[in-house]
């Protein structure tokens, strides 16, 4: 028996055991190209960029193979000005049960004067039991044009894990000019299946997606958004104000919401979608 | 007029009526203040049209998911961070941009936009205090409200009690206009949230703006369809 007043330790994941990832990474234009200009690659994170690609474009890879709780990991991407560069996501990010603490994931995204920055990544798939806390920090210059996309999957689902329990905390803070101009912060708490069945939060739902487009021109492509989702074969809806275009994908079957992105991809942009996205 | 039998039974239950010191809130969250709320439905009109939202149930539960997971929750931990902040006008200002930005979708925005402005307007002649005068032209409402209420010193619980009532009740009043439920069931469905308006209430009496959080996904994706509904009779 220990000292009644001994402190009560809450049980967790050991520092050591925890990984911690970073990218930071800055693009900017010479002689009318875009590139990288300085990397920094820490923890299973890595930067790979496609050989044959027509722009900048780079590809996240997470060595680890997926994110479990405790985890942290740190991305920065930086577009000088008049620069242009696109990030994707190799696969889609598995994040795994936690024991206690959720996986953090932290996107910084700057984007100067005149560049264009996007941030495609595929999927994340929550397993049973995942917690997951994000935050999407954007810094953007007035007249600079930002494409934003987040799609995440509840569930294994071909396992039969259709009704997940697990924690979801995603926290946006989007800035232009120095004025916020977008925020939002998601809460999803214990049982997530149950919680996504309710009609006011997603009537089943097991995919959602948010797709942002801040840009000058991005009001005016809210009629095109909404012929190009006519169709869709998920519950969707399209606003545009302050210069940025909202979508939001909800969708019992994730694959249907990648069905409804890949034509935004291909048309919003004025350019072919990712490779991981086609 | 529908609301006054629910006003008087939350603020007799929750607070003391014996010396008026809560009546300026029965007064700006009546739905006689001049903030235009019956225009707007917060997407309720698209839930009634899709079927969703079809009897007092399923507007109860309709109701009741936004005071607990959804908008009625976030605005609760808004008018609380301006209750709080109505002496320091850079932390309001802080707190507006970011009550403004949350919004989902363009007639969110305008929603708490119009009605917030609105509200300091009628403030400024009827119930003139500093921390309505260093608000911006576009306020949102939740900060309006509690920058107003922390500016006259009323209490925080009364006025987080009263703002949710008043939300709940124009909801309800536009699905009685909207037509799939009565003038008697629509009291029912107040009644009934109750429990939700007071339990939302008291966590936001208590919470800071990393509580912002919500839910209802769907909510926010029937306030962007909205805006192409073929006849409507809400400007949200």
């Amino acid at each position: 028996m220990g000292p009644v007043n001994a402190p009560f330790v809450t049980p967790h994941v050991p520092q050591t055991a925890r990984a911690r990832g970073a990218i930071r990474a800055r693009f900017s234009a010479l002689d009318g190209r875009s590139g990288l200009a300085d990397l920094y690659e820490g923890g299973g994170l890595r930067l790979r960029f496609p050989r044959n690609a027509q722009t900048c474009e780079a590809v996240l890879v997470n060595t680890g193979g997926g994110i479990i709780g405790g985890d942290r990991a740190e991305l920065a991407f930086e577009v000088d000005a008049g620069a242009d560069a696109m990030i994707t996501t190799q696969s889609a990010e598995k994040i795994y049960r936690a024991q206690n603490v959720p996986a953090e994931v932290a996107l910084s995204l700057t984007a100067e004067a005149g560049a264009r920055l996007e941030w495609l990544p595929q999927e994340t798939i929550l397993f049973e039991g995942a917690k997951l806390k994000r935050s999407f920090a954007l810094d953007m210059a007035e007249d600079a044009r930002v494409t934003l996309l987040e799609a995440t999957t509840f569930g294994r689902l071909a396992m039969g894990e259709d009704s997940i329990n697990g924690m979801l905390a995603d926290t946006w803070r989007l800035r232009r000019g120095g004025k916020l101009i977008y925020a939002d912060n998601l809460r999803l708490d214990g049982a997530l299946g149950a919680t996504l069945d309710r009609k006011t939060c997603g009537n089943g739902a097991r995919g959602t997606a948010l797709f942002l487009h801040i840009a000058p021109e991005a009001e005016s492509l809210v009629d095109l958004a909404r012929e190009l989702l006519a169709d869709a074969p998920c519950a969707w809806g399209a606003s545009a104000w302050n210069g940025l275009l909202a979508i939001r994908l909800l969708s019992a079957q994730p694959e249907n919401i990648r069905a409804a992105l890949v034509p935004l991809l291909e048309t919003l942009r004025g350019r072919p979608a990712p490779r991981v996205w086609q | 007029m529908v609301m006054i039998a629910a006003v008087d039974t939350t603020t007799i239950t929750a607070t003391n009526m014996a010396d008026g010191a809560h009546l300026p809130l029965a007064i700006w969250l009546s739905p006689a203040f001049p903030v235009g709320a019956f225009a707007y439905s917060h997407a309720l009109e698209w839930a009634v049209e899709c079927g969703d939202v079809h009897d007092a149930a399923t507007l109860s539960a309709w109701i009741n998911d936004l005071l607990r997971l959804g908008s009625g929750r976030n605005d609760a931990v808004l008018v609380a961070a301006s209750h709080r902040a109505a002496d320091d006008a850079n932390a309001l200002a802080e707190i507006n941009e970011l009550a403004l930005a949350l919004a989902p979708s363009r007639e969110r925005r305008l929603e708490t936009v119009q009605q917030g402005t609105a509200f300091v307007t009628a403030m400024r002649t009827s119930w003139p205090c500093k921390a309505l005068d260093a608000l911006d032209n576009e306020t949102a409402y939740s900060v309006a409200v509690g920058a107003a209420s922390g500016a006259h010193e009323l209490p925080l619980a009364a006025t987080l009690e009263h703002f949710l009532l008043a939300f709940t009740a124009n909801l309800v009043s536009a699905a009685v206009r909207l037509g799939p439920i009565g003038q008697t069931d629509g009291q029912r469905v107040t009644a009934g949230a109750l429990p939700a308006i007071q339990e939302t209430a008291r966590f936001a009496a208590s919470s800071t703006l990393d509580d912002l959080g919500s839910s209802t996904l769907r909510a926010d994706l029937f306030s962007m369809q909205h805006e192409t509904q073929y006849s409507r009779l809400f400007r949200s």
